[in-house]
């Protein structure tokens, strides 16, 4: 095993050292210790080293150089391998310590970041203050964004082109936001729903609005986000749950205080569906008072579940 | 022997062992161990397949040199290890991630070496604004953040979502964090003289006490966590999942779980409180009925008409 490691360090070096691409036969006569004479070994061997290290991100280029037929050639390229100097002080060292050990995601990535950073510098946080989800789409989108390349992604049975702008951690979700290219609309889309792995595009393919903030395409409650025609909706929220909506919904939603405590709110509804769902989480201390439509339409869900309640084929009626 | 370690952890933390070694000729070799959270001894066998390893033809100009002197370690002829290699595009965004929550916790310092840590990241990564990380800053947090630390008491008003009732009692803060969108606070309440979690946005007003309580009385493992754990008292519903209501079946603990035609489903699931199953179903509407037991058959055609009361219909 020690062998191995040693020849993956050599391989690194060698590819980080060359001056032009070097071919499998090139590399079997110089890296040690020996890649194995059998052809079939050597190139099994060599893809297995290959593939270890593009696991660890090293980048790998393959060319084609003139002469050497159909015969492919390797190098690393020193501007896709080395991390620039970001300069980080000691005190802004231990900082990034102290936040990946507050915060709790999963997987290593965070420490395996910090090492190359220069490794753990004082004594980090005890305790975990924030736990932070991972989305397995998340890291080649963040990709995307900063590489300022176009994705193409499945949400909800619809194929969507988006120019992504940034990702966003709001509500215990992830969402990657930019410019919808078939809509011609800035949008967000919730990562753990999109169908699949999203494919990538060219780097450079569209720049981003200047002083462009991700988090302001989130909007401030889910109710808000959608597609549906924007309508403006009053809500009465009695006492006991006004003091709630109110934080959450922001004092300039609140159009009128009543003695009694309670609260009508004002918000904007572009989805009907989370909306009902909203208001209905309150039980009964709240009531759509408007528009009419909205109303009613509260009103015929209600009456709905009043008569279909109970095992799936009864015929008891009620009322 | 003690088990093979694999080649890729060993081979990534290397890279980013040498660069440091260059940088900084003289580390000792207890520094380097905690640096990069390996043991000396394993670390000493990273030292020393350095020698064996550099460029072709392997001859001594070319090896890599290393030399410890009373645990001081100096590396030469490694140039093209100088720098580490790059983040990858998983280990940026866990960096920023983690930062910018932390950031955005109230009270923090948003100007201190945690946010030019995280500018000079950014820029480095090419995704300066690229990421933005949102805990909210809900009302107590800083207040119930300062109170565990100094094992004061507090009393909240506290409003319970599962039992739809606003409750006044006093608890001892252990622990706050953030986790799934919301923060919490991990205490004992005196009221129920029981290990309870509370959500802080369900928290409407807080006065501290001025008691204190016993920093020893705090468990080892910061307190109850976040997953409701039912109880065999607990009753059980059947319920029928419409297709649109699939997603209940994967966000909340579910006991058993049948697939019906059509992506419809059957779950059996433990209840803690009748209002919360009310509010399930008042929610899913035509995407959910109850199948059993009858206790629960006629908890939404209840609710349905105490709400259609207050819209004037009887």
């Amino acid at each position: 095993m020690a062998d191995r490691l040693e020849r993956l360090l050599n391989l690194t070096a060698t590819l980080l050292d060359t001056r032009r691409p070097l071919t499998l036969d090139e590399l079997a006569e110089r890296v040690e210790p020996r890649y194995p004479d059998d052809l079939v070994a050597r190139r099994r061997q060599f893809e297995r080293d290959k593939e270890t290290l593009r696991e660890l991100g090293i980048p790998i280029r393959v060319e084609t150089v003139d002469g050497f037929g159909a015969d492919q050639a390797y190098r690393i390229h020193a501007d896709d391998y080395y991390l620039p100097d970001l300069g980080l002080t000691p005190p802004e060292r231990a900082a990034l310590h102290v936040a990946v050990t507050a915060v709790r995601l999963d997987g290593d990535a965070g420490r395996e970041g910090l090492a190359k950073l220069g490794g753990l510098e004082g004594s980090g946080a005890r305790a975990t203050l924030a736990e932070v989800p991972v989305t397995p789409a998340l890291a080649a989108l963040f990709d995307a964004v900063r590489r300022r390349a176009t994705v193409e992604f499945s949400y909800r049975d619809e194929d969507r082109t988006l120019d992504p702008f940034g990702v966003v951690l709001r509500f215990g979700h992830w969402y990657v936001v930019g410019h919808d290219r078939d809509r011609d609309a800035p949008r967000a889309f919730r990562i753990d729903r999109i169908d699949g792995d999203p494919v990538i595009g060219a780097a450079g393919a569209f720049t981003p609005p200047a002083d462009v903030d991700p988090g302001e395409y989130v909007r401030a409650d889910p109710m808000t986000y959608g597609e549906d025609q924007p309508v403006r909706a009053e809500v009465l929220v009695d006492a006991p749950r006004a003091g709630w909506v109110v934080e959450q919904l922001g004092e300039e939603a609140v159009i009128e205080r009543r003695d009694d405590g309670a609260v009508v709110v004002a918000l904007d509804v572009v989805n009907r569906a989370a909306f009902r769902t909203w208001v209905l989480e309150l039980l009964d201390h709240a009531e759509v008072l408007g528009p009419a439509d909205l109303r009613a339409e509260m009103i015929a869900w209600l009456d709905a579940l009043a008569v279909s309640t109970g095992a799936p084929n009864s015929t008891r009626s009620k009322q | 022997m003690s088990p093979r370690p694999q080649v890729a952890p060993r081979l990534r933390r290397v890279l980013a062992l040498v660069p440091w070694i260059l940088a900084h000729p003289g580390v000792t070799v207890t520094e380097l161990a905690e640096r990069f959270e390996v043991s000396e001894a394993e670390l000493e066998r990273d030292l020393e397949l350095l020698p064996m390893c550099g460029l072709p033809p392997y001859t001594a100009d070319r090896l890599i040199d290393v030399s410890i002197i009373d645990g001081e370690v100096e590396i030469r002829l490694a140039e093209y290890f100088e720098r580490p290699l790059r983040l990858t595009p998983a280990e940026g965004i866990a960096l920023l991630a983690a930062g910018r929550a932390l950031l955005g916790v109230p009270g923090s310092d948003t100007d201190g070496p945690l946010a030019t840590a995280l500018e000079r990241l950014e820029e480095a990564l090419g995704a300066r604004g690229g990421l933005a990380v949102d805990v909210g800053g809900s009302n107590h947090v800083d207040v119930l953040q300062d109170a565990a630390a100094a094992h004061e008491q507090v009393e909240i008003g506290y409003y319970s979502f599962a039992r739809d009732e606003m409750s006044t009692r006093v608890i001892d803060p252990w622990r706050v964090f953030h986790a799934f969108g919301a923060w919490y606070v991990a205490a004992w309440c005196h009221r129920a003289e029981a290990e309870r979690l509370f959500r802080v946005d369900r928290i409407r007003d807080l006065r501290l006490t001025g008691d204190h309580f016993d920093p020893a009385s705090r468990p080892e493992d910061g307190g109850p966590g976040l997953v409701y754990s039912p109880s065999d008292d607990d009753p059980r519903v059947t319920l029928w999942l419409g297709p649109e209501a699939a997603w209940v079946v994967e966000s909340h603990p579910i006991e058993s779980v049948e697939p019906l035609r059509g992506g419809a489903h059957r779950i059996v699931m433990a209840i803690s409180e009748p209002a919360w199953l009310e509010r399930l179903l008042l929610t899913l509407g035509p995407d959910a009925r109850v199948e059993g037991p009858p206790a629960f058959s006629e908890l939404a055609a209840g609710a349905a008409a105490r709400l259609r009361a207050r819209y004037g219909i009887s």
